[in-house]
């Protein structure tokens, strides 16, 4: 009770100096608590929006996918007596070209029936109908295209696009298409009526397309019913079941990662701000020694001394977390125009609870953990040396040190619980202590170095370095939470910036010399010797590669379903593209067992990619069920290949003998390496004498997904300017708790004669090594974890970005610079009288 | 002043004082025997660094000895956990400092109550009050220590070491921070304030002569050690 008074007096006492000493605190705090209170508050957002709007994403209830084929009249029999209303979409890439001026893109057609849309609006941009837009004009059917292919062809509305054999008229552009969300796609959407393309030579047997049913089912369906009647009654069709509990698996799991790497930047952010938080209360304790004396003098405990300081620090907590969470529920409201219109369309703004909770709890720990340490010391220490001066530097009693621990427990145990990744938090968060570490033991040799340097002899006669060093020597100047704070967010910044860079570089530079020009898809097997004679005839054509091209789905591994057996693994989720030869491949590399013979026509086998074997736990003389085309084929793995993905050449995971499969209808798709300045002829040519074939250029494709890398780049990137901007609070306070003794500092320098010039360039020199040690370090640091994500996560070559480099050093030197000369300025315009007899 | 009776209020035997300093360890006091008899009054003088603050910080408690035993009202507190030894100022001991260490953020009335409160006084307020009335400061009860003069601000001090009524009172240059006139006046409120009590041992250092010769007893510290001990 007595504890609570004297805190209270103390409170209210600082109420009164507008909270001076613990401004910084609060606002590491609130700063750190509001950054995962937002992104908790989005991801709430997205989520509930993905959970409510199910229906609308998926386009219907239920949706079953088929590749290759279409629906027998079976299927759709079954379907129309399992649900109310049904929709068929047929999914495929193709070439849309322009008539008028012949320019052809890489289009993803969606072809419909009559009763699509089942559920959602699709919003077109002259405000007409769907069905209206698909009618066409002038006897000719009409098409639907996204704005981007509108300017790609350059077309008008009202001007003829061709797709395959069929002409088209564009009628309007795609303004929402709900049912699109989450979906990737190489180019982009057209829309059209399925039965327009009968002409088109589009859909023939071997063919590479997705049909897909959506379904209503009847009011109160048990969707875990209606999936085991399909599983049962669909055993061996090969087709998959997605309801709308879970519309966009892929989305779904592509935020989950996003929002769970997100929320741990934001931790990194407030594990920064504990470091604030540790400054400032060291501090505060510093500063009321004095008063910790006094107390102990007239009998104060060292229990009640420690509550009567933390109980102030737990009041400057609860305000700062409460404002943090306020501050975090209100800026998704705010955010809310500048999302990107994918995610805006999905997330549902509003105040999420759990995210704010999450927020609150996490600041409260952070508070908690940060400054225990600093106010236990104050237990042990006898009152005169706190008459000395002295401030507490021995270890707090066991019984916090417990506390200490059993609060970084709780603290990882909700990280791992908020992010739902023990993996990423553990990587994540030890990464991050790590980096901490690393920095605090910079900062402490640095010091240790400096302590020599000022008693040796260089410094003589250079009053400012010298005056620099000695007080980042003596510790007057403090360089660890400096170093710690903007360190860790600048070590960030390095290593998302060397990363992208080295990533980019290598698709966009070193992958094309590797790389072929183009994919060609859909080449029927009638088509492919004159394909090859137009090529071979091709001077600019330095190369041409092909294959057999099926799609399928393993279903089976040794009898269990797939997904027992290997779980999760890329391969095993959803169809994947199969081939078969007779003879080895040419550059094969067999990594175990034999390839068969030429003119094997025995059971069936497979070679399988020898890194996916692994992974999965399979191996030679393990089988497969594979389901191609509605039939399963079960094969013996007999041979594990080296597939490399990495140059962007054919790679197929799974390859069958020719036996097994040359009987099922099938395309063919072929790689051509070209130099650059032929390929658009050469897509001409092709498109002109195959207009069924579809081009994909790699240059472009990796342009994409350049974009796409870049993108996650900025995301992380922002979230590391977050770190840093509670780096940079740090900064301002350590200025700001030392100005005292920069005052007295100055007006003694002032009183031996050193001209305010001197002493300027004294903080400023002092701020700029603090910077230049925080930038190498955390640059450092950056480019180690650069190099070795891109040597053994993504196993390319590394390279320093230079432009990176400069910046990070730039950064670091330039804040702390700005902000030591800032804070010199008040002392430097004070009189050195004043400021003595202050000090007397 | 007469002591009431022969028991001793310190009790010190062999006692030594090390500290750590930039040049290393500095032995600040030198197998001091000292016996101070309760109802006393003692003045510790010396030359400057000769060690009489840190043994008065010895015998407070404030400070532990490298070696020897302290006893201070019969109680052993060589190596007395620090949780007992404010416990054990509670109450008992009042400390005056050179420079007042008064808290800063509270009023002179909250300052003195604080060390009643310490000690469980049932009505702290108003028994501050009322020593601050002793004091000549009642007008001031409310106001800040940066609003007080050096002189008002340590009378706020030694109204808040005898709030409780210790039975030793320690003060350590109580006036070398004072011009003459207060310092007088603070010295006589002292003296008043603990003879009024006839149990309460007063042991100060000064470098006063005036002031150390109002004592009972004077001890000369030299280099750490007791050089010499005199009646006033």
């Amino acid at each position: 009770m007595i504890a609570l008074k004297i805190a209270q007096r103390e409170l209210t006492a600082a109420l009164k100096d507008r909270l001076h000493g613990f401004r910084i605190l609060m606002l590491c705090l609130i700063f750190g608590v509001a950054s995962i209170a937002t992104i908790g508050s989005l991801r709430g957002a997205i989520e509930a929006g993905l959970n409510s709007n199910g229906q609308v994403f998926l386009g219907g209830d239920a949706e079953i996918e088929l590749t290759y084929r279409r629906a027998s009249p079976q299927e759709n029999d079954w379907m129309a007596q399992q649900s109310l209303q049904k929709s068929e979409i047929i999914d495929f890439r193709s070439m849309a070209v322009a008539r008028d001026n012949s320019k052809r893109i890489l289009t993803q057609v969606k072809a419909v029936d009559a009763a699509y849309p089942l559920v959602g609006e699709i919003v077109l941009s002259n405000g007409m109908s769907l069905p209206e837009a698909l009618a066409g004009q002038n006897d000719l059917p009409g098409a639907v295209v996204a704005p981007a292919l509108m300017r790609r062809l350059q077309l008008n509305l009202g001007d003829i696009m061709q797709l395959g054999e069929q002409e088209f008229v564009v009628m309007a552009t795609l303004e929402k298409e709900p049912d699109n969300f989450g979906n990737f796609a190489l180019g982009p959407r057209s829309i059209v009526l399925a039965q327009d393309l009968e002409g088109s030579g589009l859909l023939s047997q071997g063919t590479i397309f997705s049909s897909k049913y959506r379904l209503i089912l009847p009011n109160g369906a048990d969707f875990d019913k209606a999936k085991a009647i399909f599983e049962t009654d669909w055993a061996t069709a090969g087709g998959k079941w997605k309801d709308a509990r879970n519309a966009s698996p892929g989305a779904a799991r592509a935020i989950d990662r996003l929002s769970t790497f997100l929320v741990l930047i934001g931790l990194s952010g407030l594990v920064v701000g504990g470091i604030g938080v540790s400054a400032a209360v060291r501090a505060f304790v510093a500063k009321k020694t004095g008063n910790i004396a006094v107390l102990k003098t007239l009998g104060a405990t060292p229990r009640q001394i420690f509550w009567i300081y933390s109980l102030q620090i737990i009041a400057y907590t609860v305000v700062a977390v409460i404002l943090g969470v306020l501050l975090g529920a209100v800026a998704p409201f705010l955010a809310r125009p500048f999302l990107p219109e994918s995610l805006s369309a999905v997330a549902v703004i509003s105040v999420y609870p759990g995210a704010l909770l999450e927020a609150a709890t996490y600041g409260a720990l952070a508070a908690a953990i940060f400054s225990i340490w600093p106010l236990a010391q104050t237990e042990q220490i006898r009152p005169a040396n706190l008459f000395r001066g002295g401030t507490p530097q021995s270890w707090p009693a066991a019984r916090y040190v417990i506390v200490l621990v059993i609060l970084l427990g709780g603290a990882l145990w909700g990280a791992v619980q908020f992010s739902g990744s023990i993996t990423m938090t553990f990587w994540l968060l030890g990464g991050i202590s790590l980096a901490l570490l690393f920095l605090a033991l910079m900062a402490g040799l640095f010091q240790l170095i400096l302590k020599r340097v000022v008693r040796g002899k260089a410094l003589q006669g250079r009053l400012a370095l010298r005056a620099a060093v000695s007080a980042i020597a003596s510790g007057t100047e403090r360089a660890g939470p400096v170093v710690m704070g903007i360190g860790l967010g600048l070590a960030v910044l390095a290593a998302v910036g060397q990363i992208d860079g080295n990533l980019r570089n290598s698709m966009t530079k070193s992958l094309p010399d590797k790389a072929p020009s183009f994919f060609f898809l859909d080449i029927q097997s009638g088509q492919l010797d004159e394909f090859n004679q137009r090529l071979s005839d091709n001077t600019e054509v330095d190369r041409v590669e092909t294959a057999p091209m099926l799609r399928g789905l393993v279903t089976q591994i040794n009898g269990k379903p797939a997904a027992e057996v290997g779980g999760d693994h890329w391969v095993l989720r959803g169809d994947r593209g199969i081939s078969y030869a007779a003879g080895m491949p040419e550059n094969t590399s067999l990594i175990a067992g034999q390839w068969w013979a030429d003119d094997y026509s025995g059971p069936a086998q497979i070679s399988f990619s020898a890194e996916a074997a692994e992974e999965i736990g399979i191996g030679i003389g393990d089988s497969l069920t594979l389901n191609v085309l509605g039939r399963d084929i079960t094969a013996t793995i007999t041979s594990l290949r080296d597939v490399d993905f990495s140059n962007a050449s054919m790679g197929f995971v799974i390859l069958l003998n020719a036996a097994a499969l040359a009987g099922a209808p099938h395309s063919h798709i072929a790689t051509v390496y070209a130099s650059e300045v032929a390929e658009i002829a050469i897509l001409d040519e092709l498109g002109q004498a195959f207009p069924n074939v579809t081009g994909i250029q790699i240059r472009e494709a990796v342009l994409m997904v350049s974009g796409i890398v870049s993108s996650i780049a900025s995301a992380a990137s922002i979230g590391a300017i977050a770190t840093l901007i509670t780096g940079f609070l740090i900064l301002i306070g350590a200025a700001s708790a030392s100005s005292e003794q920069r005052a007295y500092e100055t007006a003694v320098l002032k009183t031996l004669g050193a001209t305010r010039r001197e002493i300027l360039v004294s903080f400023a020199l002092r701020s700029s090594m603090i910077g230049a040690l925080a930038a190498s370090v955390a640059l450092g640091a950056g480019l180690l974890g650069g190099w070795a994500v891109n040597n053994f996560v993504f196993e390319s070559s590394f390279e320093v970005i230079w432009s990176n480099a400069a910046l990070i050093i730039l950064g670091g030197v330039g804040a702390t610079l700005i902000t030591g000369v800032l804070f010199a300025l008040g002392p430097l315009s004070q009189s050195a009288a004043a400021e003595l007899r202050h000090r007397n | 002043m007469v002591p009431v009776s022969e028991q001793n209020a310190i009790d010190l035997k062999q006692v030594y004082l090390s500290l750590e300093g930039n040049a290393g360890m500095i032995e600040i006091l030198h197998s001091i025997d000292l016996q101070i008899t309760q109802g006393s009054s003692c003045a510790l003088v010396g030359p400057s660094g000769s060690g009489k603050s840190s043994l008065l910080m010895v015998m407070a408690g404030l400070e532990q000895a490298t070696k020897g035993r302290v006893s201070v009202l019969g109680q052993d507190i060589s190596s007395m956990p620090e949780n007992q030894l404010a416990q054990f100022r509670r109450g008992q001991v009042g400390v005056v400092f050179q420079s007042f260490h008064l808290i800063p953020s509270m009023t002179a009335l909250q300052n003195v109550a604080t060390a009643l409160e310490l000690a469980g006084a049932s009505d702290p307020f108003d028994r501050a009050a009322q020593k601050l009335a002793e004091v000549g400061l009642a007008h001031r009860s409310d106001h800040f220590p940066k609003q007080l003069s050096g002189g008002e601000q340590q009378r706020v001090a030694l109204a808040r070491a005898l709030a409780s009524d210790p039975k030793i009172v320690f003060a350590d240059e109580p006036t070398g921070n004072l011009d003459a006139a207060n310092g007088a006046s603070i010295a006589d409120i002292l003296f008043t304030l603990t003879e009024a009590q006839p149990d309460t041992t007063l042991i100060l250092v000064t470098h006063d002569a005036e002031l150390a010769a109002r004592c009972d007893r004077i001890v000369n510290l030299r280099d750490g050690k007791v050089a010499e001990r005199s009646v006033s």
